[in-house]
C-alpha cells in the first residue's frame, strides 16, 4: 500500500474563509455583463488571490534551495491561471535574488468522472510524466482540493516515476466531511463547503473567464446545467 | 489607414536588442543568453492590443480560446487576461470557454512534419464555435479544425519568424514578425529550458552548448 506522505501544518499556513462569509455584493467589482445573474457574490476577489500567491511563491522559493532541478507541473485546466500567476511570481524572486532555482514546466489534466456510487480520476498526458526521474523534484500545481481523491490518484501516478520530491501546492481546499484527510504542502486559502467558480475554476467548462473566486448562484446552476 | 493585425510589429533583421544588464534575469541564465530582445512590458503590451482587435472581429459568438502547449501557454494566460478586462469594463461581452492541446510531430526519416494533437476535450463540441488558436504550427491543426465545423476559426501567434522556410500561411492576429534566430523565453524552449525566462532573448552559444539534448 502506498503511504501518503502528511505534514504537519503550522499555524497561518492558509487564509481561511469562514463558512458564514457571504463574500461581497458583485456592484463593488468588475465582473463581465454576461455573468451578472450567475453569480451570488465575491468571495475572493482576485487581487487578494494575487497577494496571496506572492507569498505562496516566496514560501516556495525558500524551500526550493536545494532541490534543483525543479519541474512545476500545471494540473489542467482549472488550475492554469494560478499555475500561470505562481510562476510569475516564483520567477520574479529568480531574477531579482542572488540565488535561482532553474524550472522547467509541464502540464496534465485529471478527469473526474462522476458514477452512481464512484468517482472515477483519469489522467490524460500520463507519457509526458517519464521524464520525472529521480533526479527531479516535481511541485504540482492544483487549484482546488476537495475529497483529496483526485490529488491521491496524481500522487500514486507521480510516485511510479521516483522524483525526488512530490509536493502539492493547492490554491484551494475545502472544509467538506467528504475529504479524505489529504492536506497539500502549501495552500492559498482554506474555503467552505460551497459552489466556486472564477480563476480558472468552472462549472461545466464557464465561468473560467471570470477573474475573481465568486459563489454560484441558483440561476446560474440551472442557466449552465448539462 | 491602420494596418491590420496581420503585419505584426516588425523587428529588423538588424536589431540587436539589449545588453542583459538592463534587465532583471535569472542568475542561472545569466551565460546562457545573448541580448534581450523583446522585453516582457512590450510583449504584454502589445498583447493588450491584439486582445482589443481580437474583440473586434470576433462577432459576439461564444469564443472557445485553444492554448497549444507548452510554448503558447504564457501568451494565452496573458492574452486571455486581457480580453477578460475588456469583457468586464465595456457594455458588451463575449462568453470564452478555454481548451488546451498538445502537437507532437513524430520524427521519421524524412521528418514529414506529420503532426498529432493531444488533449484537449471532445473536439466535436467546437461545432458552431468561434476559435482563436494560440501557438507555433498551424497547418495541420487548422485542417483537424475545419473537421468540425466551427462557425469560425481564427490564429493568433505571438511571433511570426521571417524565413525562407516558411510555407506562406499567416495567422490572423500577430504579435511580431522578427527574423530568423532562434529565439528563447516567455514559455518558448531550448529543449524545456528558458521557459522560467520572461523576456524573450537570443539564446548564446555557450547556452545552446550547455543545453543540448
Amino acid at each position: 500500500m502506498m503511504m501518503m506522505r502528511r505534514r504537519r501544518m503550522m499555524a497561518a499556513d492558509f487564509l481561511q474563509i469562514p463558512d458564514d462569509e457571504k463574500g461581497y455584493d458583485l456592484n463593488l467589482f468588475c465582473v463581465p455583463k454576461h455573468y451578472e445573474e450567475d453569480l451570488e457574490s465575491v468571495i475572493i476577489p482576485h487581487g487578494l488571490i494575487m497577494d496571496r500567491t506572492e507569498c505562496l511563491a516566496r514560501n516556495i522559493v525558500e524551500d526550493m534551495g536545494g532541490l534543483s532541478p525543479v519541474v512545476a507541473l500545471c494540473v489542467l485546466k482549472g488550475a492554469y491561471k494560478f499555475f500561470a500567476d505562481l510562476l510569475d511570481y516564483i520567477k520574479a524572486l529568480n531574477q531579482n535574488s542572488d540565488q535561482s532555482v532553474p524550472l522547467t514546466v509541464d502540464f496534465i489534466t485529471l478527469k473526474s468522472y462522476r458514477n452512481e456510487s464512484t468517482t472515477d480520476v483519469k489522467v490524460v498526458g500520463e507519457e509526458e510524466l517519464s521524464a520525472l526521474t529521480g533526479k527531479v523534484s516535481t511541485f504540482s500545481i492544483a487549484d482546488i482540493v476537495e475529497t483529496g481523491r483526485t490529488m491521491e490518484t496524481l500522487l500514486s501516478l507521480l510516485n511510479k516515476y521516483n522524483p525526488k520530491v512530490v509536493k502539492v501546492v493547492s490554491l484551494l481546499v475545502k472544509r467538506t466531511p467528504r475529504s479524505c484527510g489529504y492536506r497539500p504542502d502549501y495552500i492559498g486559502f482554506e474555503v467552505p463547503d460551497k459552489f466556486l467558480v472564477g480563476y480558472a475554476l468552472d462549472y461545466n467548462e464557464h465561468f473560467r473567464d471570470l477573474n475573481h473566486i465568486c459563489i454560484l448562484s441558483e440561476s446560474g446552476k440551472e442557466k449552465y446545467r448539462k | 489607414s491602420t494596418c491590420s493585425c496581420g503585419c505584426g510589429f516588425q523587428i529588423s533583421d538588424e536589431e540587436q536588442g539589449y545588453d542583459l544588464d538592463l534587465f532583471c534575469i535569472p542568475k542561472h541564465y545569466v551565460n546562457d543568453l545573448e541580448r534581450v530582445y523583446i522585453p516582457h512590458g512590450l510583449i504584454l503590451d502589445r498583447t493588450e492590443r491584439l486582445a482589443r482587435e481580437i474583440m473586434r472581429d470576433m462577432g459576439g459568438h461564444h469564443i472557445v480560446a485553444l492554448c497549444v502547449l507548452k510554448g503558447g501557454y504564457k501568451f494565452f494566460a496573458d492574452l486571455l487576461d486581457y480580453i477578460k478586462a475588456l469583457n468586464r469594463n465595456s457594455d458588451r461581452s463575449i462568453p470564452m470557454t478555454v481548451d488546451f492541446i498538445r502537437l507532437k510531430s513524430y520524427c521519421n526519416d524524412q521528418s514529414t512534419g506529420e503532426i498529432k494533437v493531444i488533449g484537449g476535450d471532445d473536439l466535436s463540441t467546437l461545432t458552431g464555435k468561434d476559435i482563436i488558436d494560440t501557438g507555433k504550427t498551424m497547418k495541420t491543426l487548422l485542417q483537424l479544425l475545419r473537421q468540425y465545423n466551427p462557425k469560425m476559426v481564427k490564429v493568433a501567434s505571438l511571433l511570426v519568424k521571417r524565413t525562407p522556410r516558411s510555407v506562406g500561411y499567416r495567422p490572423d492576429f500577430v504579435g511580431f514578425e522578427v527574423p530568423d534566430k532562434f529565439v528563447v523565453g516567455y514559455a518558448l524552449d531550448y529543449n524545456e529550458y528558458f521557459r522560467d525566462l520572461n523576456h524573450i532573448c537570443v539564446i548564446s552559444e555557450a547556452g545552446k552548448e550547455k543545453y543540448k539534448a
